[in-house]
């Protein structure tokens, strides 16, 4: 084992930010006589991968192995790797500042498509070959999962494996068929061949392009791989004692899952389609694994997480407990991805006790057909009355997201989102003591719709750069002047996004040229660039336009047709006839079965703590 | 700070710790307090916070041995047992030397701590007659003038320094002791003071070892 802390230590006084790489936060957890390490990466800063809760989730899982290591690792911001590469010195893990190469298993979360490139300049700043076909057996195994895990094909010539779905008893499993495999004394090959069998991962060398672009599962290897799927989550603590950064990172407070999963079906929204089934949290273990993480991190916040935490049947009932528990300490506690349609004003009422941060609300679009296309399911009657009835009980800031370029999406649709604007702030005001209107803050954010894999949009494809720049000057033009501020998501980005995430396993080609070309921390608009994209892209021989707005026939075999994320074809499919007609689809965690096949494809049922009320 | 009972602690910010920023030292201390179920007092308002209240900040890099904060406590606690549920629940580079109580009259430690001590061990093998002459040189010029963020100071060294800069040496370093006062305009850095008086960047770690309360001439510990 080699520490580099002594070479890492003389850079650090040059370094911005030197925080990141020290390590020694409380919480930290070191085992230098492991016999097996996993380190772990998340493909950015420090300060963006320590928010997430997925890393946080698989090193508590790790720790539950008493002789098993598991390190964080990020990726050194641009100054930081600058020298570390002039300096000969390789990526390292944060808890032994040990290269990373001297791991034995090196697990990668795959978070989003501009992330890609951070992957090759972490793996190559670790002298790991970037081809999982040129890794001997010295190197560790790389291993992906996350959300862009669901379609894996424009990153599968990276990794060994990939984990499709949720990790918590695969990650366990896969160190145990690492370990066992080694102990048979079997070759790499074997050693990757043996992960296959673990319930939830895929393993690209195992497949080759078969007919009629069909990718052909090897012997030995599933056909389809079925995603992961833990059946109830009261089943695994939150963590109790997760690392309390010292840097101030982004999302800097204690977390505790609340739900997985969501079904109100919004037909854009890749989440909500493969992290089915909802499967709550009883509130007793909510209330107990966010007073173990306060108690145990000191952090100031506790925050409630979920795709859509309003929806747990039980959240009064944990917002009413967690209030007592902290009365007096200035702990706040916060409720992301809050929906227009379950905040209510108790609700509104029991996070009041606390700080008031800002409201978030996404009505996506502007018009009610639309609204109704893309199945979010509320109206504009249930906006302006939650916005009164928040702005009613002290809120003064307000975020609205909105999207462009969506499916059967017009001009009218869009100016449509100027309008609906307007009256949410006149119906802030009206609610509003005069003295105080000048503290209303409306801010809307708007990005431009990328078709993702798994979703009753996936057959879509993006609308053009030139479309979506039209839409932006029409939206431009009725947004009220006054009292709105308005944001973009970078549309280039969003083309890049969608050109990858709809690509096949030819898409690895166009990512390294792109990153051999420089590219790196495309997420960061300051670093991204379409034109060295562009470039990569036309060096590999694929049309960018083609790869991010062609639609996909219905009856095509997609790049992702060999993930099995549980959804049933007939269920995405009618799913996008019903959009085309503007017809909703209800939640069946409210309701009746809507018959996407998730339950019985993938063994698994709802699990609700208590009853949802609409 | 009124109303509670004032508690001040002396900790070390040293090691790898030391590349803290003092907004990262602040939290890490605040939260801290959290873990050891201190009765913290909490301010009032729209976002409460908790009332802590630091001495002068260090810049990222440089190590503190007697480092200081104040914290208001609702309710008294022996302050040993303060001092031992700190150290149990900190980070060995940050943990708590001594705790003691305070008068809730006494002026914060940003406006009475003005003395600072610091030693830079300069590496490289500069010969310390070398590094004598420098600092002699710059003392008899009289001024220093520094430049941050777009705006110059110009520290008058007589008054900045109150004590003769003392250089030692042994086998494998040279160490440079100062001892500086900390006026309006903020605190010289013992690296710049160093790096004027050799004309050129060295590579050195510093360590603020005391901080000090000039009380009408004679200096002491805030504890």
């Amino acid at each position: 084992m080699s520490d580099l802390w002594g070479r890492v230590d003389a850079l650090l006084s040059g370094a911005e930010r030197p925080s990141r790489y020290i390590d020694r936060e409380w919480g930290a957890v070191h085992r230098p006589d492991a016999a097996y390490r996993v380190a772990l990466m998340y493909p950015d800063t420090y300060e963006v991968g320590m928010a997430n809760q997925a890393l946080q989730v698989l090193a508590d899982r790790l720790a539950t192995l008493a002789d098993v290591a598991c390190e964080r690792v990020f990726v050194p911001w641009v100054d930081m790797a600058a020298a570390l590469r002039e300096a000969g010195v390789p990526l390292f893990t944060l808890e032994s500042c040990l290269p990373v190469s001297e791991c034995d298993l090196l697990g990668i979360t795959l978070p989003h498509e501009l992330a890609y490139t951070n992957i090759l300049g972490a793996l190559d700043l670790a002298g790991i070959p970037l081809r999982a076909a040129d890794r001997g057996e010295a190197d560790p195994l790389v291993i992906g999962g996350g959300p862009a895990a669901h379609n894996p094909e424009p990153i599968a010539p990276f990794f060994d494996a990939i984990l499709i779905g949720d990790g918590e008893e695969a990650v366990l499993e896969l160190v145990a068929a690492h370990r066992s495999a080694r102990r048979a004394g079997v070759g790499r090959e074997e050693i990757v061949r043996s992960l296959a069998r673990v319930e939830g991962v895929y393993v690209p060398s195992l497949y080759g392009a078969g007919p009629g672009g069909r990718l052909v599962a090897s012997a030995g290897a599933p056909e389809r791989v079925k995603r992961r799927v833990v059946r109830d989550l009261n089943e695994f603590e939150s963590p109790a004692c997760p690392v309390v950064p010292y840097a101030d990172v982004v999302h800097d407070r204690a977390t505790v899952e609340v739900l997985r999963g969501c079904s109100r079906g919004c037909r854009f929204c890749q989440a909500g389609m493969v992290y089915r089934p909802v499967r709550e949290r009883s509130s007793d273990s909510i209330v107990r694994d966010a007073v173990a993480a306060l108690t145990c991190t000191g952090h100031e916040e506790i925050s409630l997480t979920s795709l859509s935490t309003a929806d747990h049947s039980q959240l009064a009932d944990v917002l009413r407990r967690l209030a007592r528990r902290l009365e007096g300490t200035g702990i706040a506690v916060s409720v992301p991805s809050l929906r227009v349609d379950s905040f209510t004003l108790s609700l509104a009422r029991l996070l009041g006790g606390g700080r008031k941060s800002g409201l978030t609300f996404a009505p996506e679009a502007g018009s009610q057909r639309l609204r109704d296309a893309i199945n979010k399911n509320i109206t504009e009657d249930e906006l302006l009355a939650t916005v009164r009835a928040a702005f009613g009980a002290g809120w003064r800031r307000l975020k609205l997201y909105f999207m462009l370029g969506l499916p059967t999406e017009t001009d009218e649709d869009v100016a449509e989102i100027g309008h609906l604007v307007a009256r949410v702030l006149a119906a802030a005001k009206e609610v509003t003591p005069p003295r105080e209107r000048g503290g209303i803050r409306i801010a809307v954010s708007v990005s431009t719709f990328v078709p993702k894999a798994h979703t009753p949009f996936q057959w879509e494809g993006q609308l053009p750069l030139s479309g979506v720049r039209h839409r932006q000057a029409v939206l431009r033009e009725a947004m009220p002047g006054k009292g709105v501020e308005l944001s973009w998501h970078d549309a280039e980005t969003s083309f890049l996004e969608a050109a990858l995430a709809r690509g096949g396993r030819e898409m690895a080609d166009v990512i390294e040229r792109a990153w051999r070309s420089g590219a790196g921390f495309d997420a960061w608009t300051e670093h991204f660039s379409l034109t060295r994209w562009r470039a990569a892209f036309e060096a590999a021989g694929i049309d960018a336009e083609t790869a991010a707005e062609a639609p996909f026939a219905e009856d095509a075999v997609l790049p992702w047709s060999h993930i099995d994320s549980g959804l049933a074809p007939a269920f995405l499919l009618a799913e996008r006839r019903r959009a085309y007609g503007a017809e909703t689809t209800a939640d069946c965690t409210f309701g009746d079965c809507t018959g996407c096949g998730v339950c019985p494809s993938l063994s698994a049922d709802l699990v609700l703590a208590g009853e949802r009320r609409g | 700070m009124a109303e509670g009972f004032r508690l001040r602690v002396c900790h070390r910010k040293t090691g790898r710790l030391r590349y803290l920023s003092h907004l990262e030292l602040v939290r890490a201390c605040e939260r801290a307090a959290r873990r050891a179920h201190l009765p913290y007092a909490v301010s009032q308002g729209f976002t409460p916070r908790m009332r802590i209240a630091f001495g002068p900040a260090l810049p990222v890099g440089t190590a503190g041995e007697r480092e200081y904060f104040d914290l208001l406590l609702t309710r008294y606690i022996p302050a040993d047992e303060v001092c031992a549920s700190l150290t149990a629940v900190t980070a060995y580079d940050l943990a708590p030397l001594s705790c003691s109580y305070v008068s809730g009259r006494e002026p914060s430690l940003a406006a009475a701590l003005t003395i600072a001590c610091y030693d830079l061990d300069v590496k490289g093998g500069i010969p310390p007659e070398d590094l004598r002459h420098a600092l002699d040189a710059l003392l008899r010029a009289g001024t220093l003038s520094t430049e941050h963020k777009g705006k110059t100071k110009v520290f008058d060294l007589a008054a900045a320094l109150p004590k003769e800069p003392e250089v030692r040496s042994s086998e494998d370093h040279t160490t440079v002791r100062l001892t500086v006062r900390m006026g309006e305009q903020g605190s010289l850095r013992p690296d710049v003071l160093v790096r004027t008086a050799l004309g050129h960047d060295v590579p050195a770690t510093v360590t603020r070892t005391d901080l000090l309360i000039d009380d009408k001439g004679v200096w002491r510990r805030p504890l």
